[in-house]
């Protein structure tokens, strides 16, 4: 059974493995001696190597009974899951909706998510926050400092 | 060199620098005295804003946010007993059992005047030594310019995490992600998966971005909600009333120590990816060595204060010389550094000194400026920055990621870096999660394209390999490659010996 440094490896070996093949696929150039592929094949066969070894080591140091890596303290995995799938939302929705609409939406959520508020007043302080960032971002950014912000697709906004 | 220095100091003091580098160092301090808000990830938040302004407005604003932060830190680390910051832990041993014991003031100046003296004689080191290794760095032809990159790649992957094969896989997987995109010579399409986006490469700074920023946000996001009560929650203001002429006189009192340690952070400052904590523990473990009362340490002993901040102040100065001389970062922070550079057309490397003299010296006289608006702030402002530990991460984080998403998007105007921003914001908090450092990632990410130009050129200028290892200054650098990999490998195994438990990763 592979530890957490075994399964990292074993990832890792996969992708550069599966990357070097396509490295096959390119074409060397008649004219000179080095094409695009021999720099990106040196990099993949070391990463590939190193990924291996990685996994060698891991299952060596569990057959001499080394401890394998633990956590200690508890961890909240689903917050960190629910963080990422609010920020993967706001990202995709973002040449949809807009920045200021976007924004204004994950604020809003990404806080109710870390932090569930309680009563109105957590409420207003939500919506102060994500109205307070979206409107200082927008102008800050648009207005002083000449960058142009996403506009919707769908809004026109 | 002495008249530059003051043209360029002269420079920084017109309101148009010398308000992004105040701005920068307020925001500096104000993020180091945030327990879990690093200097990267303060940089990071303000390079969006640096986008529009002239290149050396935007440098200042870094400089000020980098020389406030690693002071910033200190704050929280003597009254609190929380480290603002990584680079700040060694300042809690001696600065809160010096506060508890009801001198909260005298733990705090000393801290911030150390800072200040230890921020002096980096930017000695760095004013006078970045000309002349520039100067070296200029007779290096593509051997030694891709020995040297390798030297600065395999040095970080032996001295960050606790194994030199994750050091350097995870630099090895940066290098894979600069692959990715055209080639340099021709422009032929490689590893871009049918992705259009990808034809033109992946940029450093939304990787950067997405992998500092999500890794830092998500292990804290981690302990919410399972965490124990906050101690800043109940946190009561100090009286800081001191005498600044006697905390002046106790450190200068010492300059062997006060010499000593800021040579130590300068010195990790030069070494690639080794940030301000390695130089403040090392700091202050050499002053626990040197002392005749090492018992004395970690009840509240001022040398240990001065020692830790004195040097990962001065280790800004070490930093800055390697970005400004070979064009290498020294850490997270001038990671970004180089990026704005970039964004504004300006390579650095040997040539930045001759080629921009102005803003070469504009950035010594941002550093030395820095040290100094950073100690009005403090001065004006402490009690007011120890109000900032209460503000909630439920309203600090997404206003950092959106300001991340701003960052990245304003690169090009595209919201393809976007969607690298959160592609490696998960790999990032992955590697995190698997062990891997993200440091060496990072380093591969910058000096990937510089490694394989390097190379290149120098197998069709000459198609010898052994010339790598019989050019004097190439040979060199690799055998000190190996040499610090040898180094690593025996440093882990005596340590894995010593405690049998893995090494704590330094910061970027």
């Amino acid at each position: 059974m592979l530890g957490r440094d075994g399964l990292t490896g074993l990832v890792v070996l996969a992708a550069s493995l599966v990357l070097f093949a396509l490295t096959l696929d390119l074409k060397d150039n008649p004219l000179v001696p080095l094409g695009p592929g021999f720099y990106p094949r040196i990099v993949l066969g070391l990463t590939a190597v190193l990924a291996a070894a990685l996994v060698v080591f891991d299952l060596f140091a569990r057959r001499h009974g080394r401890p394998a890596v633990r956590e200690t303290a508890a961890r909240n995995y689903r917050l960190v899951l629910a963080v990422f799938a609010v920020f993967g939302l706001y990202v995709a929705f973002l040449p949809y909706l807009g920045f200021r609409i976007a924004t204004l939406a994950f604020v809003a959520g990404l806080q109710s998510t870390l932090e569930p508020p309680r009563g109105w007043k957590g409420w207003l302080v939500v919506a102060v926050t994500a109205i307070a960032t979206t409107a200082v971002a927008y102008l800050v950014f648009e207005r002083y400092l000449l960058v142009l912000l996403p506009r919707g697709r769908w809004t026109d906004f | 060199m002495y008249e530059l220095l003051l043209a360029g100091i002269e420079n920084i003091l017109h309101t148009k620098h010398l308000l992004p580098l105040f701005v920068g160092t307020l925001v500096g301090v104000v993020g180091g005295a945030l327990p879990g808000i690093t200097n990267t990830m303060t940089v990071i938040m303000v390079l969006p804003f640096t986008f529009g302004l002239e290149p050396l407005q935007g440098l200042s604003a870094m400089i000020g946010v980098y020389i406030g932060g690693e002071s910033g830190g200190l704050i929280t680390s003597c009254l609190l007993g929380i480290p603002g910051k990584p680079s700040s832990i060694a300042t809690m041993f001696d600065g809160f059992p010096m506060s508890q014991k009801g001198e909260p003031g005298r733990a705090l100046w000393l801290g911030i005047w150390a800072s200040f003296f230890g921020g002096l004689l980096g930017g000695v080191f760095l004013v006078g030594t970045t000309g002349p290794l520039a100067s070296i760095a200029l007779k290096f032809g593509p051997w030694e310019y891709f020995s040297l990159f390798v030297f600065a790649l395999s040095m970080v992957a032996g001295l960050t995490g606790d194994s030199i094969t994750k050091g350097l896989l995870s630099g090895a997987i940066g290098l894979v992600v600069t692959v990715m995109g055209n080639d340099p010579v021709f422009g032929a399409p490689r590893l871009t998966l049918g992705i259009r986006f990808l034809e033109g490469g992946i940029s450093f700074l939304p990787v950067l971005i997405g992998v500092f920023a999500f890794a830092q946000i998500m292990s804290d996001v981690e302990k919410m909600r399972v965490a124990r009560a906050d101690p800043a929650a109940s946190f009561v203001a100090p009286k800081l009333v001191v005498s600044h002429a006697k905390v002046i006189w106790e450190i200068l009192s010492r300059p062997f120590l006060l010499v000593w340690t800021s040579f130590i952070g300068v010195l990790i400052g030069v070494l690639p990816a080794i940030g301000g904590s390695a130089a403040n523990v090392m700091a202050y473990d050499q002053a626990k060595k040197l002392s005749r009362h090492p018992e004395r340490f970690g009840t509240g002993t001022p040398e240990g204060i001065i020692a830790s901040e004195a040097a990962n102040n001065s280790n800004i100065g070490g930093s800055l010389v390697t970005i400004m001389a070979f064009g290498i970062p020294g850490d997270a922070v001038t990671a970004v550094m180089l990026g704005a550079m970039t964004i504004h057309g300006i390579q650095p490397g040997p040539l930045f000194i001759l080629q921009e003299p102005t803003l070469a010296y504009g950035i010594f006289g941002a550093y030395l400026v820095g040290h100094v608006l950073m100690l009005a702030i403090l001065f004006v402002g402490v009690r007011w920055f120890l109000l900032i530990v209460t503000v909630p991460k439920s309203i600090l984080f997404p206003v950092i990621l959106v300001l991340c998403v701003v960052g990245a998007y304003a690169l090009n105007n595209t919201i393809g870096n976007v969607y690298i921003l959160l592609l490696f914001g998960v790999i990032g908090y992955l590697m995190v999660k698997g062990g891997l450092p993200l440091a060496p990632l990072i380093l591969g990410v910058i000096l990937g394209d510089q490694i394989e130009i390097n190379l290149l050129r120098s197998i069709m200028t000459d198609a010898n390999p052994w010339l790598f290892l019989t050019r004097p200054i190439s040979g060199g650098l690799l055998a000190a490659s190996v040499a610090s990999m040898a180094f690593a490998v025996w440093q882990h195994r005596r340590h894995q010996r010593k405690s049998g438990v893995a090494q704590e990763a330094a910061d970027f």
